[in-house]
This record gives C-alpha cells, structure tokens and sequence, in this order.
C-alpha cells in the first residue's frame, strides 16, 4: 500500500504519454488532415504546443514520481514544510512566461495570415465569393453575378442558395459573414476555420481547400434549440465547375417557366 | 443526522441516476379538435377506423387507396382497399421523428414542443391546406412541390433547409407528410361529419331538450343511440367516400397538368414593364396595394381592418388579417426581398397568378393578361430595390432593356 500512490501517479503520467503520441499517428486529435495550407500550419502549431506541454509534463511527472518512491512510508519520519523561497519563485515564474512567449511570438505569423486583412490574398480580398449570413438555424448564401463583385447590398442579379455554399479549389477565396439575428460560428473542422458570425459586422473571413470535395461546413456556437441542425457543406470544386455551377444556378434562379410549358 | 440524511439523498439521487427516467411514453397521435367535441362513443368510432387504416406512431398502417409510394409490394387493381406497411413510409416516419416531429408534432398537427415559440406557427397539416405549391386554388400540392419546399426551406420562417438529407432522404419524408395529410384530413372529415350529424355532446343535449318536449318519456341514451346508430350504418360507406375524395384529391394534385407555368414569356423587366406593374399594383382592378401598401411595405389600409371568425358572427378584437389556422398574418413587405415560396419569376408568377391558398391573398382577376401579370411580377421584384431595377439574370438582359426604353423614348 505504501507505494501504490506512487505508482499510480507514475503508471497515469506513463499512459497519458502514451496516448499523447500514438494520438497523432492515429488522427485523434483532429477530424483528419488539415485540407489547407493554412490549416496545415495551425496544427503543427498545436503539436509545437503538445511537445512543448508533453515534455514539461513528463519531467514534473518523473520528478514526482521519484520524490513519492524515494521518501514513501518512511517510517517516524514526517515531511519538512518549507515557506517562501524567493529564488524558486522567481525561477518558476520566469520559466513559463518565456515559454509562454516564445508561443506568443512564434505563432504571430498564422494569426496574422488568418485573421489580417493586410495579409489577406488581395485579389480574393477584392472580389469575395459569396456573402455568407448565419441564421437560426441555416447558412443563406448570396453570390455575385458571374463576372460581378460582390456588393455590400442585394443587387438585382445576385444568386441565392441555402446551406450548400460552392467555392473554387486550390485557391485562397473569401466570404463575407454576417448573422441575421444572434451570434453564430463559421466553422469548417477539416480546414481549421472557425469565425464567428456577429450581428450587425461583416466579416471576411479567407479558406483555401486543397483538394476538390466536399467538407463540412458546421455552426461552432451554441445558438438557440436548433444548433444542430446548421450543417451545412462546403463543396470545393475546380474553377471551371464552380464556374458552370454558378450559370445553373442562374438558370434556375431566373426560370419563368415558359419552356416548360411549351412542351406540352 | 445531517450525514445520515444526506447520504439518503445521495442514495436516492444515486439510484435514480442508475434507473434513469424510464421508457418514454408511448408516441400517440392526438385527435383533432373536432374529434375530441364529440360524445365519447362517436369519439371511439373515429379513433378505431384511424388505428385500423392508419395505424399508431408505431405500427403504421399503409392503406393502398391513396397515391403515396409505401415501398410495400406492389398493389394490383383488385386490391386497392389493401392494407399493408410499408418501409418507405417507416424510415419516412423515422426521419420525421428525427427532424421534423419537434415543430410538426407527433400528428402533423403544428403542436410539437418548439412550436409555441415560433411565429409564424409550423404548418398543421391535418386540414391538408398548403400555401405552397404550384397548383392552383385549394388544390393539392404536388409531391414536387412538397419536396422543393423541404429543399429550400422557407426563408422567413424557421422552416430550415434539409437540402444536404439529399434526394432519397427528402422523398421519404415529403410521403410521409403527405400521409400525415392524409391521415388528419380523414379524421378531420370523418369527425366533422359526425359533428354535422349532432354526434357532438352540445348538439346531443340540445337535442334532447326538443325531443323531450314532445316526448316526456324519452332518455338521453335513447336520443344518442339514435343518432349513433344511424352514424354506424353509414360509416363503412363514409370511410369509402372520404378515402375517395382524398384520392382523387391528391391525384389531381399530381396531374402535372394541374401546375400553374405562364402561357407567356417572363415580360423583359426594364423601367416600362416596372412602371405598368406598378400601375397596376395600385389600380382599383388588381388592387395590390389595399393589403400589400402603396410602396410594398405590407402597411395597406386593410390592415387595419377588423377580421370575422369563421363559422361565427363576431369578429377579432384585434385588427389585422388571420390566415386559415387562425393565425394573425400580415401582407408581405415585399422590399425586403425575403421570398417564402422561392425567388424564381416562376415561383412570383404563381403567387400572384393563384393568389396564396389557405391566406387571404387571393387570385388576380381573370381579366389581367399573361403579360400584365408579368409587370406586376417585375414590379414586385423591382422593390427591393427601390423601384429601380428588378431582379434579372445580369448585364446581357439589362442592356437590352436600357437599349429598348431608350428606343421608347426616342421614338
């Protein structure tokens, strides 16, 4: 009994360590590989962040684990209580604020590529895809003409889908986010983008998916009874489809149903 | 004693949480109201011929009379009146119960437990009134119609979009509200009838009353077997005529004749077209603006007007329009540029054409044309932005229209 504390805390550390790595190498941590460049980035960010916690966790856990067995059950030997050591303050107060910077600085660049418009891709910047506007509880989307930039305001010859938002692949585009009534979440797990969507801003808000598919497109903000039903999806296709996919659109938006009629 | 107490509680909570709530109750489909005012015998007649054609929440019934796709085998023409189940209107059920049934409730009946936090109210499809579709006055809708609606939503309202459920999803459920329909417009009927024929327990004492008159000796059972009775011997043929009449309902509905498309081609929305919609949007004939306003907003003087309750000589206490449900309902602000039956010309073409089943938007006049129609419709989609241009594929068309009013003028 006298060493099963000891071994307890010993045999948690062990197995959290092993989880930590095999995690990765198993694809727990996210919902699967990053599909962007930038994604890509943020997620050796955080395995800098886990490598930087998984040792420190390691060491105080070996250290503690070696203090437990070395002076367990001892006995009519109590522990000394010490009060005050200004040097240990100090040291374990500097330690970490300089880890803590090294963070703050070295993620400095991602943060800026994802959230400053300065750093945006400015030809997307200057002619975002769609306007994206969150509402309880759907994604309502309004695209620019073809050939059109996109306006602040509804134009006359804009195009309107719901939840199945349409971009081109392989290159950063942008959406404006707005939120029709309460405070929603823009969030494409596979792509790392997550920005809320805040009544009464417009916000851009830049992706860039690798590859052609679809992803998920979901709401990362609790906001009313019916959350879970936000899904939506992102389909990301080559310029060429999302071109002819957009004059289908346009097609059907603008349908009178004459055609139809002369048939019969 | 606080600790002996406490660990009481503990135990308590402990083995609550081990036991859990138990079963849920068993789903039910509530009567309608018009069922529930009959005398409890009538009652039982229309809840047995309910469970038996059409089944409980949880064993459904598929009655092979109506035109809705089961995925039982399939029906020849001698066995029409089968009764089978079917796993299309099953996963239909499932899915209703997964996305739908919290609004919609268990019956279709617009009672779910979110639905009394929403205006407008979700659809009770029980009286098998649908505002949109592309058919024409209270005809049904189509299955399309009702499949579109569950692909777009309805912006607007908290009717979401289940466009990602994708096709097959969407085609189960858009059935199984249909035989919600179904099902609720023949307890609808069948209970009504019977109120008609005085089975309600008002009528009943109120017959009674008079008969007792004459008659001093007669008892109340005397008086309600008699009318019972005289239900009984005609309900097998009722329940025929009833499911008839829902067929040939729904069928009609289906006739792709029966969908409304323009015999003229969308009149080219330029500042003419605008200005003769407009014209006729506030011409005593077509009479738009009395609901809809002078410039679109839904501010019309009708508005103000007090509304009589059906079936009765008094009226609201308070102004404004009621739709078929009872519910208030105002004209659409149609600056807003917020489309609840869809955005397409078709989609403005029909509303106007067709008027909105189940609201007080009625039908355009018969003397407008094709074309008339069309510059109210160009009208309509010219307020949202500010009178000036209305809504159009783009730059080819616009160019077009300019060169053409450019034309006008000149000539």
């Amino acid at each position: 009994m006298n060493r099963f504390w000891c071994l307890f805390f010993v045999a948690s550390a062990v197995l959290a360590v092993v989880v930590f790595s095999i995690g990765p190498a198993c694809g727990w941590w996210f919902p699967g590989v990053a599909a962007s460049p930038l994604g890509q980035q943020i997620d050796d960010l955080f395995y800098l962040i886990l490598a930087i916690t998984g040792v420190t966790f390691i060491g105080v856990h070996a250290v503690l684990g070696y203090i437990l067995w070395k002076f367990t059950g001892k006995d009519g030997k109590r522990a000394d209580f010490q009060h005050g050591s200004h040097t240990l303050e100090v040291v374990w107060s500097i330690v970490p604020a300089g880890v803590l910077l090294f963070i703050a600085l070295y993620q400095m660049d991602v943060w800026a590529a994802f959230r400053m418009k300065s750093r945006f891709d400015q030809e997307a910047l200057a002619n975002p895809i769609a306007e994206v506007t969150a509402r309880q509880f759907e994604w309502r989307i309004r695209y620019p003409a073809p050939g059109k930039v996109l306006q602040d305001t509804p134009q006359p010859d804009d195009l309107y889908t719901v939840n199945d938002l349409h971009a081109p692949a392989g290159k950063p585009v942008v959406i404006k986010l707005r939120s029709e009534d309460v405070l929603h979440s823009f969030f494409l797990p596979h792509l790392r983008v997550k920005q809320d969507a805040v009544p009464g801003l417009v916000i851009p808000v830049w992706f860039e998916a690798n590859e052609p598919k679809a992803y998920d497109l979901v709401c990362a903000e609790l906001c009313g009874w019916g959350h879970y039903k936000m899904r939506g999806q992102l389909t990301a296709q080559p310029q060429a489809d999302f071109d002819a996919y957009m004059q289908k659109l346009k097609e059907t938006q603008f349908d009178d149903g004459f055609k139809e009629a002369a048939g019969e | 004693m606080r600790f002996s107490s406490l660990s009481i509680i503990c135990l308590g909570g402990m083995s609550l949480a081990l036991a859990g709530c138990g079963q849920p109750p068993e789903p039910l489909f509530a009567p309608s109201a018009k069922a529930t005012v009959l005398v409890p015998a009538a009652q039982s007649l229309v809840s047995e011929s309910l469970v038996e054609n059409f089944g409980t929440p949880n064993k459904l019934v598929a009655w092979q009379q109506f035109p809705i796709n089961y995925g039982s085998a399939e029906p020849t023409a001698s066995d029409a009146g089968r009764h089978d189940e079917g796993w299309r209107l099953r996963e239909g059920r499932n899915l209703y119960m997964v996305h739908c049934l919290h609004c919609h409730g268990v019956a279709g009946d617009g009672a779910g437990s979110t639905s009394r936090f929403l205006n407008p109210r979700p659809r009770d499809y029980r009286q098998g009134v649908f505002k949109f579709k592309s058919t024409a006055g209270g005809m049904k809708p189509s299955t399309a119609d009702l499949h579109r609606t569950l692909v777009e939503g309805i912006p607007g309202t908290y009717m979401p979009s289940f466009v990602l459920l994708g096709q097959e999803q969407i085609g189960l459920l858009a059935d199984y509200v249909k035989w919600l329909s179904i099902r609720g417009e023949f307890e609808e009927k069948l209970a009504g009838g019977m109120g008609k024929a005085g089975a309600t327990s008002e009528e009943l004492r109120k017959s009674y009353k008079d008969k007792r008159e004459s008659d001093k000796s007669i008892t109340y059972e005397a008086v309600e077997n008699e009318i019972l009775d005289d239900i009984r011997k005609e309900l097998p043929e009722t329940l025929t005529e009833r499911a008839q009449d829902l067929t040939d309902d729904w069928l009609a509905g289906e006739n792709p004749e029966n969908a409304t498309f323009p015999k003229a081609k969308r009149v080219l929305p330029d500042a003419a077209s605008i200005a003769r919609g407009r014209e006729l949007f506030l011409s005593k004939d077509v009479k738009c603006s009395d609901c809809h306003g002078p410039t679109g907003r839904g501010d019309g003087p009708m508005t103000e007007q007090f509304i009589k309750i059906t079936d009765s000589d008094r009226s609201y206490d308070t102004p404004g329009f009621r739709d078929f449900w009872g519910q208030p309902i105002v004209p659409r602000n149609l600056t807003r540029g917020v489309y609840r039956f869809g955005r397409r010309p078709i989609d403005l073409y029909r509303k106007v054409k067709n008027g909105i089943h189940g609201t007080p938007m009625p039908a355009i006049s018969n003397r407008v044309t094709e074309e008339q129609i069309w510059d109210v419709v160009n009208f309509v989609m010219s307020l949202p932005f500010g009178g000036k241009e209305s809504a159009s594929p783009g730059e080819a068309d616009r160019d077009d229209g300019e060169a053409k009013v450019a034309e006008a003028a000149g000539s």
